[in-house]
């Protein structure tokens, strides 16, 4: 599951304190159709507002078109913990992409 | 003294708003656009707890009307420019406060803004999103600085409350429009159904 972790090296307090922002370290688009399917088969209630999505995680975690992560929460703990879990499935979406284009390639 | 429907926010403005209006005399009725899941609870407990403080301090029973704000804020961004989306949410905030308005027989709007504190306010976008409307509307604040405010919310207890740790709002968008078309709103709300989202929104309000 490398990839996302290697692409999210930063989790930081927000603005007002009351969520942690995982900041990718190179804005890359998110394939926001691919990941809600994927959130929503794995049983995660999604809310899909076009350029982001809203996925009831651990904690609520906001996921934008460009790649940032907001986790609703100001427990460390349990904002890693969510964190981990999105990122698990951010590779599997990855991955299939990835297969994806070599085949039509 | 006029009977008037207060946005509430959970920040720091509107309280101060709201505190010079009922030191006036005025009978106010609180409206809190609930913007989640695109924020946490948090501006929800602020505003509770503003009026609890407030209607303390000035004996007025404050009726409080919660709506739920986040299935507009859904559509808005699903089927209009994100670019203007802050003067489009505006609009149907201030749709729906005019519609409770109706209900509570109120003759006035009000709000917490200042000119220029955020990229709603701009003068160009309180004109555009006020035009969604046809009450009058009063804003206390509008030539105070921030200092000005935050030394006043101090004053009467309310900072400590906004100051609390929250998420901010997700919906604005990363360049929001600081100069809005009127002509390019109309258009944009061209492709909602305007009235349906509000009466869904306004026939889903909780009183507390």
């Amino acid at each position: 599951m490398g990839a996302a972790v290697d692409r999210y090296r930063t989790l930081r307090l927000c603005a007002n304190g009351g969520g942690y922002e995982a900041v990718p370290n190179r804005e890359d688009r998110v394939d926001l159709p691919r990941l809600r399917d994927a959130l929503a088969g794995s049983g995660v209630e999604v809310v899909d507002a076009r350029v982001m999505l809203i996925a009831r995680l651990e904690a609520e975690t906001t996921i934008s078109q460009r790649g940032r992560i907001l986790i609703k929460t100001p427990d460390v703990a349990l904002a890693q913990r969510t964190l981990a879990r999105l990122l698990g499935v951010l590779d599997t979406v990855s991955a299939s992409g990835s297969a994806r284009s070599s085949r039509s390639g | 003294m006029a009977r008037g429907v207060m946005l509430m926010s959970g920040g720091i403005d509107s309280p101060v708003a709201l505190h010079y209006l009922l030191r006036q005399g005025h009978e106010v009725v609180a409206v809190h656009l609930d913007n989640r899941p695109f924020t946490d609870d948090s501006p929800l407990g602020k505003v509770v707890d503003h009026l609890t403080l407030l209607r303390t301090r000035y004996h007025q029973p404050i009726p409080m009307y919660v709506l739920p704000h986040g299935p507009t804020q859904v559509t808005l961004m699903r089927n209009t420019d994100r670019h203007v989306g802050c003067v489009l949410c505006r609009r149907f905030m201030w749709r729906s406060a005019e519609r409770i308005a109706e209900r509570e027989g109120a003759t006035f709007l009000a709000t917490g803004e200042a000119l220029g504190q955020v990229a709603s306010q701009t003068l160009t976008n309180m004109r555009t999103a006020t035009a969604a409307v046809h009450l009058p509307i009063v804003r206390p604040l509008i030539g105070f600085d921030k200092h000005e405010i935050e030394t006043v919310a101090k004053e009467i207890g309310t900072y400590e409350i906004s100051t609390r740790p929250g998420v901010c709002c997700q919906a604005v968008p990363d360049r929001p429009a600081t100069r809005s078309n009127l002509i390019q709103i109309l258009g944009e709300e061209q492709r909602l159904d305007v009235d349906q989202m509000v009466d869904d929104c306004v026939r889903r309000a909780v009183v507390l």
